[in-house]
């Protein structure tokens, strides 16, 4: 595909994603839907960073996402700062929680494995000192002051204002990969992904270039749970949720790795299809559509390991080969 | 003083069955390199499975594994045909992702059909307890972690003194000469896997002798399982039950003299604290 | 620069109880090609690994260009000068030639001379018609030239190539040979080349080092290595020695 080409595709699917609004404002069922669809998709995308590209397994978005909506929804709480300053906070705050858990962690080739045991079990940790935290956290649920729109205090009464916000955020996050794509942190990366041995002979520092990555995810994530808690209105450890890290890993993983729009993509398709799922028979038997969103996984992980969004690549040059070979066949 | 000495106790015999659930997943990643993420909500699924068929039959909890060993044996082998299997040849991202659907999957499951409150065995047929001293040792307790040391025991022996178990281990060295000499890897595997996924089976029925069991607990079973993995190394069964001692009693200890809610946050630091201690050999090169 | 531009000393890995490399000293001099030989799983491997920091040894020091380099991290040495093949081309499965290459032109160039090395280095390599080929649907042959070109992108001074030969057909030997010689002529390289393939090595060997269970056993030129009693033995067995 040409870049000329992709291009034109990107910008119209961002128009319509600036119009999708229009359609669905009366309906706030499926405002927070899309929300939460974009929602996912900065999160998959911002995972792409450090689990497509460097490979390295992070089941941690929950802790970054809960870093952030702490830190911001407290300082608004106690202090009434504007999340917009809180965001910033709170993305420097999942930053160097980054740090110190990816500085020891990386010192040496761990296998992927155990990166992905501590980044899970780190969710968790975080969700318990929380719980007993009980000067910031605790078990009671922490409102954010209410206002029907407020832009000082990122509050509104209809979820749109929020969708756009995400929408934002999901476009950087999608420059930001872009970006490194091209440029040698992407190159590296990726080469770190494929095989760290055979990369640090070339030249590689893994140790610096991960936690680059793990850094630039994890503030993009904190900002991203400042939203989050404007969103929901409230702050709760359960903000430190291990289901929306595998979920974010999964996603991320079946999206296709290291290809940017990949976990996007996937965000797109998976979570409309589970939030569809939900709705026509999550009420009757509680988990079925979990179930079936699990056997999904599996499959697409067995049989197309690449990715969905290698899947995509693959149908449409397929379709671009049937329309040429009838197109030369016209012409002769 | 004796609440330090209870408690120790109380963790180490809890230490015992952890042990023997860390030892169905050395089975598995010490053999075949396999990241199972799922182990721990195979426990959950035996526990579960030991509420059903002790509340069908009217079986006491310790009695269960008769029942539930083999038909865990039977799941894992049927787990790793269908799943485990294809994702060999792939990068490791394919099997985890695999097993994490797996995890939900199992989860999903567990909540469909047995709903999300806890569900319990009516109390085991071995009730009392035994006071030595200032400590009081409750007999089931005392009897889930005997059997726990004869089920790791007879692994033990089962790798060390029999040709079949042997034959596994050789496998795990070296794959292309155990081929050479007859041994037919797809079996070793399967086998291998449903060992130690049924040994999750005698555990549950252990736990369910005492405990409850809801859709959630496979995170905290798993946790630990790899947390003592972690600590032990790959290879050694009696250093098991020595770093399983040592993660029972750390949590008992945590959740008594700290916070009950601290329990999972001991486990992580204990974790923590291993990998960044001694992170060469199990963990990766150099 | 005066003396030899590496200095192994002593140099000896275990891993467990297993010696895989037992103290083994020897220099290589700048502009020199030694070939490194030795029956399957006398270390050499091992030992390049070494030389490249992915194993620290237990006990010796490497010094190259009057540096020590012993336990230092892979890209810090790569840095410092010396790169590598792998005796299986870990290929980069998500890449194509040209971005297997450039990640080792990153490492002496910066975004904007990037470009200009990768054309040259493909250039060198003849490798035109399979810049933007995934490196997953390579032959052996053109694999290994990858294995090269990117260890060649990174404008090392030592070169060590692991089993460069192993696999290839008549001509693409030839080919190899004669690029390496080129690449020596041309761009002052050391090499130091593990080979199995003895054509390759007595014609491209000024020196070689013989290895057998971790011990160097020989040091010699091709002529006096053939003859060598030790190094017979180490491959045929005691009996072939007359």
């Amino acid at each position: 595909m040409k870049d000329a080409q992709k291009r034109l595709i990107s910008i119209g699917f961002l128009v319509v994603a600036l119009l999708l609004p229009l359609l669905f404002r009366k309906n706030a069922y499926s405002m927070i839907l899309l929300t939460t669809i974009v929602l996912y998709g900065v999160l998959t995308t911002a995972w792409n960073i450090i689990g497509g590209m460097a490979g390295q397994l992070d089941l941690a978005a929950g802790a970054y996402l809960g870093l952030g909506a702490f830190t911001s929804g407290t300082l608004l709480i106690r202090w009434n700062i504007t999340p917009w300053v809180g965001m910033i906070a709170g993305g420097l705050v999942a930053t160097l929680f980054a740090i110190a858990v990816g500085f020891p962690l990386f010192r040496f080739h761990i296998r992927e494995v155990w990166y992905a045991l501590s980044s899970a079990a780190l969710v968790e940790v975080l969700r318990v000192v929380f719980l007993m935290w009980e000067e910031i956290g605790g078990p009671v649920e922490r409102f954010l002051p209410f206002h029907t729109f407020s832009l000082y205090h990122l509050r509104f009464a209809s979820y749109i204002p929020y969708y756009y916000i995400m929408l934002g955020l999901l476009v950087i996050a999608l420059l930001v990969n872009r970006r490194i794509r091209r440029t040698r942190l992407g190159y590296y990366l990726l080469s770190l992904g494929d095989d760290e041995d055979a990369a640090e002979v070339l030249g590689v520092n893994a140790r610096a270039y991960k936690l680059r990555a793990l850094v630039i995810y994890a503030f993009i994530v904190g900002i991203t749970g400042s939203i989050y808690a404007c969103l929901y209105g409230f702050i709760h450890p359960m903000v430190f949720s291990s289901p929306i890290s595998l979920e974010v890993a999964i996603l991320g993983i079946v999206g296709g790795m290291g290809i940017p729009f990949g976990p996007l993509l996937a965000s797109v398709i998976l979570v409309s299809a589970r939030e569809f799922l939900r709705a026509s028979i999550g009420g009757q038997l509680e988990s079925l559509y979990l179930a079936i969103y699990a056997v999904v996984l599996i499959v697409i992980a067995l049989f197309k390991p690449r990715g969905l969004a290698v899947l995509i690549q693959d149908v449409y040059a397929r379709i671009r080969a049937v329309l040429s070979s009838a197109e030369g066949r016209t012409n002769l | 003083m004796s609440t330090v000495i209870q408690n120790l106790l109380n963790g180490a015999m809890m230490g015992f069955i952890y042990a023997l659930i860390a030892l169905g997943l050395s089975i598995i990643f010490g053999v075949m390199n396999i990241v199972n993420f799922a182990h721990g909500d195979f426990v959950m699924l035996s526990m579960y499975f030991t509420f059903w068929v002790g509340s069908l039959w009217s079986i006491d909890a310790f009695a269960t594994p008769v029942i539930t060993f083999p038909l865990l044996f039977l799941f894992g082998i049927l787990v790793y045909f269908l799943i485990i299997e294809g994702t060999l040849r792939q990068k490791y991202v394919t099997q985890i992702a695999v097993t994490v659907g797996l995890l939900t999957l199992l989860r999903a499951l567990a909540q469909i059909v047995w709903k999300a409150q806890p569900r319990a065995l009516p109390y085991s047929l071995i009730q009392g307890s035994l006071d030595i001293g200032p400590v009081t040792i409750l007999l089931s307790r005392l009897v889930s972690a005997g059997v726990s040391l004869v089920a790791i025991l007879l692994v033990y022996l089962f790798f060390t003194k029999t040709w079949q178990g042997r034959a596994i281990r050789a496998a795990s060295d070296d794959l292309d000469a155990a081929s050479l000499m007859g041994v037919n890897y797809r079996w070793v595997y399967a086998f291998s896997f449903g060992l130690g996924s049924a040994l999750t089976a005698i555990a549950g029925g252990l736990l369910m002798s005492f405990q409850q069991v809801d859709p959630t607990m496979g995170l905290r079973f798993g946790l630990l399982s790899w947390c003592i993995l972690a600590l032990t190394g790959l290879g050694s069964i009696p250093g098991l039950l020595i770093s399983g001692v040592i993660v029972g009693s750390a949590e008992s200890l945590a959740m008594s003299l700290w916070d009950p809610r601290a329990r999972s946050l001991i486990i992580y630091l204990i974790f923590v604290l291993v990998l960044w201690l001694r992170p060469r050999g199990l963990f990766g090169r150099k | 620069m005066k003396g030899p531009i590496l200095q192994v000393r002593g140099v000896t890995k275990k891993f467990g109880s297993l010696i895989a490399v037992n103290d083994v000293s020897f220099d290589i001099e700048d502009g020199e090609v030694v070939g490194l030989i030795g029956p399957n799983g006398a270390g050499k491997t091992t030992l390049f690994d070494t030389l490249t920091g992915i194993n620290t040894p237990e006990g010796g020091r490497v010094i190259f260009r009057e540096q020590d380099i012993t336990g230092m991290y892979p890209h810090r040495i790569c840095k410092l000068g010396i790169s590598r093949t792998f005796q299986v081309t870990r290929a980069f499965t998500s890449m194509t030639v040209e971005e297997a290459i450039r990640v080792g032109a990153y490492n002496r160039y910066g975004e904007r001379e990037v470009d200009s090395k990768v054309d040259e280095i493909i250039e060198f390599f003849n490798m035109k018609n399979i810049r933007r080929t995934a490196c997953s649907d390579l032959g052996l042959a053109p694999l290994k030239r990858v294995g090269l070109a990117r260890a060649m992108a990174t404008e090392p001074t030592l070169l060590l190539l692991d089993e460069a030969g192993a696999g290839l057909n008549a001509t693409e030997m030839a080919e190899l040979m004669y690029m390496l010689t080129t690449l020596r002529k041309e761009r002052n390289i050391t090499l130091c080349i593990v080979e199995h393939v003895m054509q390759m090595v007595m014609g491209l060997c000024e020196r070689i080092i013989v290895l057998d269970y971790g011990v160097l056993i020989a040091e010699g030129t091709p002529g006096e290595i053939s003859e060598n009693a030790k190094v017979i033995e180490a491959y045929l067995g005691k009996r072939s020695v007359k």
